[in-house]
This record gives structure tokens, C-alpha cells and sequence, in this order.
């Protein structure tokens, strides 16, 4: 029963999730690219294409003062982060998901320890529930946040918490939580194009817009 | 009144062991079948009183291959032993009798032990075009099944095909074989899966039954819990090495040498439910993985059929790679392009 159940969520219904996660994000970036901007025909003051890179390149490093850590933003700064680090450290590098990504992109990908893993998993899903506390909580934070932030975060915290539970405390039950995990997981890759968390792509195409604007009219950022 | 009176205490007297290698035997079958250090006295004294069990097994779509296992199995019962004990009332294989004499001698076993007997099934059953392509002395095997299977006391499926279907059942499955529970709802039927199983696990389970005239505690794949309980990588020797991501890459690389983890050459011990890792083969020699080959899974069902002996667990089955990420890449890109460009003309170019 189980086994039947793990092959479908790591066969059919896997290639399903990838295709409609590729086919979707492809989707809505080109859309979004195609339907480009209004004629604007005044000079460039800068080089808008320069400083559109700049601005993805730097923009990571630019609230790192002290002063916007610590006393400012530290939850969001410090959580983030390591949300970040965790959810990317593990997507890819976790040796089961990297000969995943080997089988989808062709490219050999190096794998990580148990250990570290598990240290990420703790770092990624710790700092996911403060951060949603916090988002909950936080007047200006919680006007900004819909149902579909709450529904994203909850969803990747149950895949990260099933997967560390299948890694770590499964005992006998290994098999259906791994299951669970997967197809939490293809869920979470069909979600990903019809949602924010696709930000991971448009993050670069808002940022980059905003540096290439910046360039255009000639000022800093 | 019967002839099989004998119990296991009297054959290992009669084969001129003592009592102490006896008792050895009794404490490594009350461990491999995980009974409580408590209940030991009660197994000496079954199997001191208790006649032998009587079995009839049954070969159907088989390759004769659990046979094979059961009969090499020595680490609990001598070899000796192990074949007068498990008093076989009929087996084609191994039966002195042939033809019409060996089918009479089933029918007088049937009758002579009926509700205690234990039938043992190895092999798929075919009921397609009424069981033509199995036939024994002019029956078709379903009909065999169900005329052996009504007054059995125990009926055990031994081996993967009996169990699931097996290597029979696979695509395209020609012969319309499936597995022994499929043919006797309503019956419980013990399943000892495996291409093939481990004979101790057969063994075990037989005498078993002589202790506690009971199945086995199983799964709700109808296996017992005591074998197929755990994962073949939940005991894995091998496990410390995935644990440090360690992993060979090839079957003859320095990695493969050093015994690291085979999950990149496509092991499927974590989701394969055996007693390999623990029991292991040829009294408890060693097992696929110890000889450097990986699991691929064959006591799982429907094994054959995945055709992914050589792929790590996790990849796409049915494959997902390069191609196909381009191919839905392009076919959003086109749709997006052509949704921004209908966007346009619909607002006119603004
Ligand atoms: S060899 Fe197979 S069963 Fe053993 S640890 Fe590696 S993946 Fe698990």
C-alpha cells in the first residue's frame, strides 16, 4: 500500500508536478516579459543595463548595517537568511534530491552529510515559524500578508518537518512518511508557479527593473 | 494413530544429537521469530510434544527457486533435520512418487491431516481460460488451489510470485497469473515474499505454527511483522555511509571498494521490507548488498515491472530529464509570449 503510494508520488505524479512547474514558470515570466513596458523615448541619463546587474548583484548585501539588523530588522534579516540557506542548501544538495536535479538538468551535483542537513532542516523550519509569527504579529507585516502566504509557509513547513520525521524518527512508518513528504513536495512544485513563491525567479526581474529604471534616470540606488 | 508422531526433540535423538544442540536450534528459532526470552520454556516444550508438521506444497508458475532457498536453509535446523521434520506429504520437486501415485498420496494427506496440515503455495495461479496454462495431472492449478487450500490449517504464498504475482504477473502478463489471496478471499494467507525468500524466514514460520497452532503477527500486506517488519536500510551495514553522504559511483570505483553506500547505483533497500540485512543468506554468509550488488527490491511487489534496477530511488520514474524540462520550458515560454501579445492587441498596443 505504501510502496504503491511512493511510486506514484516519485513516478506519474512527480513528471506531472515538473511539467507544470516548468511549463509555468516559463509562463509567466515571458509573459510578463513580452508585455514589456510603454514606448518611453527620452535618453537614457545612465546605463540602465549595468546597473540593472548591479542592482541583483548588491541588493542582498544592501540592508546588511549593523544598525538594520539589530535593532531595525532582525527578525526578518536574520530569519530570512537563514530560511534561505536551509530551503536552497536542502532542495538541492540533500543526496536523494540531487540526483534528482542530476536526472532533470544532466549535470552532476555534489551531495551533503546527514548531519548538515539536519542542521539546515532545524535552521529552515525554526526560522519559518518565527517568521510566520512574526508576520502574524508585526501591524505593518500582517496588512501585506494573505491567505496565500499563510497557506505557502505552512506548506513548506510540512514538507521540511515530514522530511527531517522520514529521516530522523520513522521507525517502521519510513515509508509512508517518506510518501507523504513527496507528495507534499509535488504539491508544493505544482504551487510554486501560481503563487509568490515563485518570487525566486521574479525576485531578479523586480530587482533588475528597479536598477535598469535607476540607470535609465541616471541616479543611485 | 498417525505415522508423523515424531516431534522435533525425537528426531534430533533419533539423528543422534544431543539435547543441548536441540536447545541451541530452539533459542535461535525463538530469537529469529522474536518471541520473548519468557516464552522459551513453553517452545522447548512444543517442540518436545507436538507432532511434526505435516505440508503440502504446491508448485504452480514457479521456478522452483523458494524451494531451492528452503531446502539450503541450515542456520536453524540441521540439514538432517530440517527435511524430516518438515514432513513434505507432497512436493513435486522433491517427492519420491510421480505421476498418479503422487496425486493419490496428496489426496490421502489431505484427508489424513485435514485442518492441520500446512499448504504451502510457490508460484502465480493462472484462472485465465480456465487455468489452461497450468495443469497438473489434468487440473487446472486454481482448481488444485482451492481443492488443497480448504482444509489447510495454515496456507503460506512463499516467494514473490505466490505473494504478488511475481515474474508471471509481470507486463504483459500472458497468463492472466496472480497472486494466491487474490484466488482465496476470505482465507487468510500467510505471505513470505521474496525472489527468492530467505529460507530461515520459511522455516521459521513453519515451526511457528507447530509452536503456537497461530499465523504470525502481519502487516496489512499479509507478511509477517517479525521479517518484513523493518526496512533492508533501517539495518543496513552499510547505513553509516548514508548517513556521511557517502556513496559509490560505479561497481569497481575506490568508493565501491571502501564499501560505501550503493543508493546512487539504484539500491532499493529503503523502501524494501525483508530480513536480509539481519538474518542474511547462506547461514547468515552474507546478503546482495555485502557482495557489493544493491537491493533491487524483489520481495516488494510488482518489482519486475518498475524497471529501475540501476537508477537511484529517487529519480523520476519514467524519466524526467534535459528534454523534457526544455520541452515544457519552451511550450510555456511560446504561451506566454502569445498570452503577453493577445494582452497588447486586446488593450491596443498601451
Ligand atoms: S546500501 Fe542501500 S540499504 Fe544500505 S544504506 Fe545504502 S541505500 Fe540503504
Amino acid at each position: 500500500m505504501d510502496v504503491a503510494l511512493y511510486d506514484f508520488v516519485r513516478g506519474p505524479f512527480l513528471r506531472f508536478a515538473l511539467f507544470v512547474f516548468f511549463l509555468g514558470i516559463a509562463y509567466r515570466f515571458f509573459r510578463v516579459v513580452f508585455l514589456g513596458l510603454p514606448p518611453d523615448y527620452a535618453r537614457p541619463k545612465g546605463n540602465p543595463y549595468y546597473m540593472a546587474v548591479k542592482k541583483i548583484l548588491i541588493k542582498p548585501t544592501m540592508g546588511w548595517t549593523f544598525n538594520e539588523i539589530f535593532s531595525r530588522r532582525a527578525v526578518n534579516y536574520v530569519g530570512g537568511f537563514l530560511f534561505h540557506l536551509g530551503f536552497i542548501g536542502l532542495t538541492f544538495l540533500v543526496p536523494a534530491h540531487a540526483l534528482l536535479w542530476q536526472e532533470i538538468t544532466g549535470l552532476p551535483m555534489p551531495t551533503m552529510p546527514n548531519i548538515i542537513s539536519d542542521i539546515l532542516a532545524y535552521a529552515a523550519l525554526g526560522s519559518l515559524v518565527v517568521l510566520t509569527v512574526h508576520r502574524a504579529l508585526n501591524p505593518v507585516l500582517k496588512l501585506l500578508t494573505g491567505k496565500d502566504e499563510y497557506f505557502a509557509n505552512f506548506l513548506i513547513a510540512i514538507v521540511l518537518f515530514t522530511g527531517l520525521l522520514a529521516t530522523r524518527w520513522a521507525g517502521s512508518g519510513y515509508v509512508w512518511l517518506l510518501s507523504l513528504h513527496m507528495l507534499l513536495a509535488d504539491l508544493l512544485i505544482i504551487y510554486i508557479p501560481f503563487s509568490r513563491l515563485s518570487h525566486f525567479i521574479y525576485y531578479f526581474l523586480s530587482v533588475g527593473f528597479m536598477g535598469w529604471n535607476a540607470g535609465k534616470r541616471g541616479v543611485s540606488f | 494413530m498417525f505415522k508423523n508422531m515424531e516431534s522435533l526433540y525425537d528426531l534430533y535423538k533419533n539423528k543422534g544429537y544431543s539435547r543441548r544442540e536441540f536447545l541451541r536450534s530452539i533459542m535461535l528459532l525463538s530469537a529469529t521469530l522474536g518471541f520473548p526470552p519468557s516464552m522459551f520454556p513453553d517452545v522447548v516444550k512444543a517442540l518436545e510434544s507436538r507432532p511434526k508438521p505435516a505440508v503440502i506444497w504446491l508448485e504452480f508458475q514457479d521456478c522452483a527457486g523458494c524451494t531451492e532457498s528452503f531446502i539450503k536453509s541450515t542456520s536453524i535446523l540441521p540439514a538432517d533435520v530440517l527435511l524430516d521434520y518438515i514432513s513434505l506429504e507432497y512436493h513435486e520437486t522433491l517427492m519420491a512418487p510421480s505421476g498418479f501415485y503422487a496425486e493419490e498420496s496428496k489426496k490421502e494427506a489431505i484427508e489424513k491431516h485435514r485442518g492441520r496440515y500446512i499448504l504451502v503455495v510457490e508460484g502465480s495461479v493462472s484462472p485465465k481460460d480456465r487455468g489452461v496454462y497450468c495443469t497438473i495431472g489434468g487440473k487446472s492449478n486454481a482448481e488444485l488451489l482451492q481443492e488443497a487450500a480448504e482444509g489447510a490449517g495454515l496456507i503460506i504464498a512463499v516467494g514473490s510470485c505466490a505473494s504478488w504475482g511475481g515474474i508471471p504477473y509481470a507486463y504483459p502478463n500472458p497468463t492472466g497469473a496472480v497472486a494466491v489471496s487474490k484466488l482465496l478471499k476470505g482465507k487468510e494467507v500467510v505471505n513470505i515474499p521474496g525472489c527468492p525468500p530467505i529460507g530461515d524466514v520459511i522455516v521459521s514460520v513453519i515451526a511457528g505454527y507447530t509452536i503456537t497452532g497461530k499465523p504470525p503477527e502481519l502487516d496489512s500486506l499479509g507478511r509477517p511483522k517479525a521479517f518484513y517488519g523493518q526496512t533492508i536500510h533501517d539495518r543496513c551495514y552499510r547505513r553509516p555511509f548514508y548517513n556521511a553522504g557517502r556513496f559509490a559511483e560505479s561497481f569497481d570505483d575506490e568508493k565501491a571498494k571502501k564499501g560505501y553506500c550503493l543508493y546512487k547505483l539504484g539500491c532499493k533497500g529503503p523502501m524494501t521490507r525483508n530480513a536480509c540485512a539481519t538474518i542474511r543468506w547462506n547461514g547468515g554468509l552474507s546478503f546482495p548488498i555485502q557482495s557489493g550488488h544493491p537491493c533491487f527490491g524483489c520481495s516488494e511487489p510488482d518489482f519486475w515491472d518498475r524497471g529501475f534496477v540501476y537508477t537511484p530511488l529517487s529519480v523520476v520514474e519514467g524519466g524526467f530529464g534535459p528534454k523534457e524540462a526544455l520541452l515544457s520550458v519552451t511550450v510555456g515560454a511560446a504561451l506566454g509570449a502569445g498570452a503577453a501579445y493577445l494582452n497588447k492587441k486586446l488593450r491596443g498596443g498601451k
